[in-house]
């Protein structure tokens, strides 16, 4: 691998102001045998954010926080945490971080705040006075002394979190978090989860393949498939790019209007829906105001144009499918494409 | 969960000012880092119940037996049998003690020290706080050898206690005899716990490292020590290099039967100590976690 810069990388802010990268990867790949697991990765994780690594099972999740907290070697690229490249300011970075990887486990013969003390022995002298705190900090205060083999998984994930907050960490690596968590435990992760990142500044890196969980907990994400990220950026921003934009059109005339949207290059599909016309665009959603201009000069009375809400559910199945038929998917980009340049032609494609 | 984020935060002055005991505030100390992680290893080590109560078991156990047995034998005909304390049970108790029992305990400590992270799955976790992989190697070591070594004293205690309580007024060893006997056991036991912790990390199983090693000391060393065609051959055998330094006879099936000087038995338990650690360290430092 080859070093990376020791100057804290910096990304441009929503507002242009200078963020600082919690996490950065450059052409990160690791291969196990002849499978390629994470193929040339490149991801930028804001600080401050709780940021979501998003695939389906065997997608390279778990592979891609292994090498970030040096489990298992990267075969080719590089990487940083908090600004500290890796593999060579490995415990510099380390002492800032806390992770949960895969299902949390511990020496089940110790009570959890004894588990605790392992951890905090292996992290410093100081840590130790932390233990306490974190246990009150995940509800565990009152079964701390009580033996892990009988806690149960929820338990466990709570105690996970603990472990991680014995570092006091400015950011937290979590491998799907809320499994075994049941559904007050789950609020109550994701409130917490908001409160490390909007009141105590921490960075919140949060590997799931549940959309729904990072969509609620998460600022921005990154989506990835087969060992590559195929997409990332605000969840706004992600789920608003899904390639499909729709528009739902009402109508005076529908045959009309169904013969003008079938002949405009703007429009990739139109049905009838519900007494309305479901419109999928070709180009951006700044396209409907060159559709509506057109039904008008074809003489079709446009009673309502509602764009579509994008979720990232959409964008995510729309991505990992997209790769599973990539001639598919690519005519599909390419198509957007070209009806986004037409656009920006003024809608004068025709 | 709550989502204050008071109890965290509220104890790091208090963390502070621990860490400013052991050195500079801001730079702990590292002989306080180190001293916690071996106590760390230790409570690992003292909670696993199992090995607590087997490796004592292995240890004290066969003393047990043997003593009460041979007591038995000598109550019911002293003329035949010789008491069970006295010179004869204490050269007896010591190799049962020292050669056989003793390092069957310290295989069951070191391979748990050596392994037991791997096992419980809590190496990750443990690499994932930044610390280097030699030091948690490197504290497994001490922890290991402290239990190994609190329960080869208990063990040669009731030794001790059985070899002049039970000596029906017969010789028993003086003092430099019972010094060196206990300095030969501890010997034995803490050269088999450090290479078992080492052969535990090496092979990152349990069940595969007690299987070869206790195969190994109880079956295979003893079949090539009494091959006596294989000559010198059979000095890097451990359990020979080791009955190299016992203060009693104890030539046999279970060591001292090949001959070799002082200088040689040492360079060949530092070569089993430097080869079995260095392998453990090394697959600590390299295995994914």
């Amino acid at each position: 691998m080859t070093p990376m810069s020791q100057q804290p990388p910096i990304e441009q802010g929503a507002a242009g102001a200078p963020r600082a990268l919690a996490i950065e990867t450059r052409a990160l790949t690791k291969r196990f045998g002849e499978r390629t697991a994470i193929n040339g990765v490149d991801l930028r994780v804001p600080a401050g954010s709780a940021f979501g690594f998003l695939g389906p099972n065997g997608a390279g999740k778990t592979t891609m926080i292994r090498m970030l907290l040096g489990l298992t070697q990267a075969d080719s690229g590089t990487m940083a945490l908090l600004g500290r490249p890796l593999p060579a300011q490995r415990a510099a970075a380390l002492a800032q971080v806390g992770a949960i990887v895969e299902e949390p486990r511990f020496h089940p013969q110790l009570s959890g705040e004894e588990n605790l003390r392992i951890i905090a022995a292996a992290r410093g002298a100081q840590v130790r006075a932390r233990i306490g705190g974190a246990l009150e900090r995940v509800g565990l205060a009152a079964r701390g002394d009580e033996k892990v083999k009988r806690y149960s998984l929820g338990m466990r994930q709570r105690l996970g979190v603990a472990r991680c907050l014995l570092a006091d960490p400015k950011l937290l690596i979590l491998d799907e978090p809320t499994n075994g968590l049941d559904p007050g435990g789950i609020q109550e992760f994701r409130q917490m989860i908001r409160a490390m990142v909007e009141e105590e500044g921490r960075t919140v890196f949060l590997s799931s393949h549940l959309l729904d969980e990072v969509e609620k907990i998460c600022d921005a994400a990154a989506i990835v498939d087969r060992g590559r990220v195929v997409a990332q950026g605000p969840i706004a921003e992600l789920a608003a790019g899904a390639s499909r934009q729709e528009l739902i059109i009402g109508v005076d005339d529908q045959a009309l209007a169904l013969r003008a949207l079938q002949a405009s290059a703007l429009v990739a599909d139109v049905r009838s829906e519900e007494g309305a016309l479901r419109v999928a665009l070709s180009g951006d959603p700044s396209c409907a105001a060159a559709l509506n201009a057109e039904l008008v000069r074809a003489g079709v009375g446009v009673m309502r144009l509602e764009p579509v809400r994008q979720s990232l559910e959409q964008r995510f199945l729309e991505v990992v499918s997209g790769l599973r038929a990539p001639e598919q998917g690519g005519a599909h980009e390419v198509r957007a494409a070209e009806g986004l340049q037409r656009c920006e032609d003024g809608g004068a494609g025709r | 969960m709550s989502t204050e984020p008071s109890a965290v935060q509220a104890t790091d002055q208090q963390a502070r000012r621990s860490a400013g005991r052991g050195g500079a505030p801001g730079r702990p100390s590292y002989v306080a880092v180190a001293a916690q992680m071996v106590g760390a290893d230790v409570l690992k080590l003292r909670k696993k119940l199992g090995i607590m109560i087997w490796s004592s078991v292995l240890a004290l156990g066969p003393l047990v037996i043997f003593f009460i047995v041979r007591a038995a034998q000598h109550a019911s005909n002293a003329a035949k049998y010789p008491p069970a304390g006295g010179m004869s049970g204490f050269h007896d108790s010591i190799r049962l003690l020292a050669l056989f029992f003793g390092p069957l305990a310290a295989i069951l400590i070191g391979v748990e020290a050596g392994a037991g992270d791997v096992a419980a799955g809590v190496f990750r976790d443990l690499v994932a706080t930044g610390r280097s992989r030699l030091a948690l190697f490197a504290s497994r070591v001490p922890a290991a050898l402290l239990i190994a070594l609190l329960i080869t004293t208990i063990s040669y205690a009731l030794l001790a206690i059985c070899t002049y309580a039970l000596a029906s007024g017969s010789a028993t060893p003086d003092a430099t005899l019972m010094l060196n006997g206990y300095g030969f056991s501890v010997l034995a036991t803490l050269v088999v716990a450090t290479v078992a912790v080492g052969f535990g990390a090496l092979s990152a199983s349990r069940p595969a490292a007690l299987t070869v090693l206790i195969g190994w000391q109880l079956v295979a060393s003893p079949i090539l020590a009494a091959v006596s065609s294989l000559g010198s051959a059979r000095k890097p055998l451990l359990s020979e290099a080791i009955a190299n330094f016992s203060p009693i006879a104890v030539g046999g099936a279970h060591g001292g039967s090949v001959a070799m000087s002082e200088g040689t038995a040492l360079a060949v338990l530092a070569l089993w100590l430097v080869v079995f650690t260095a392998l453990g360290a090394w697959r600590t430092r390299t295995m994914d976690a």
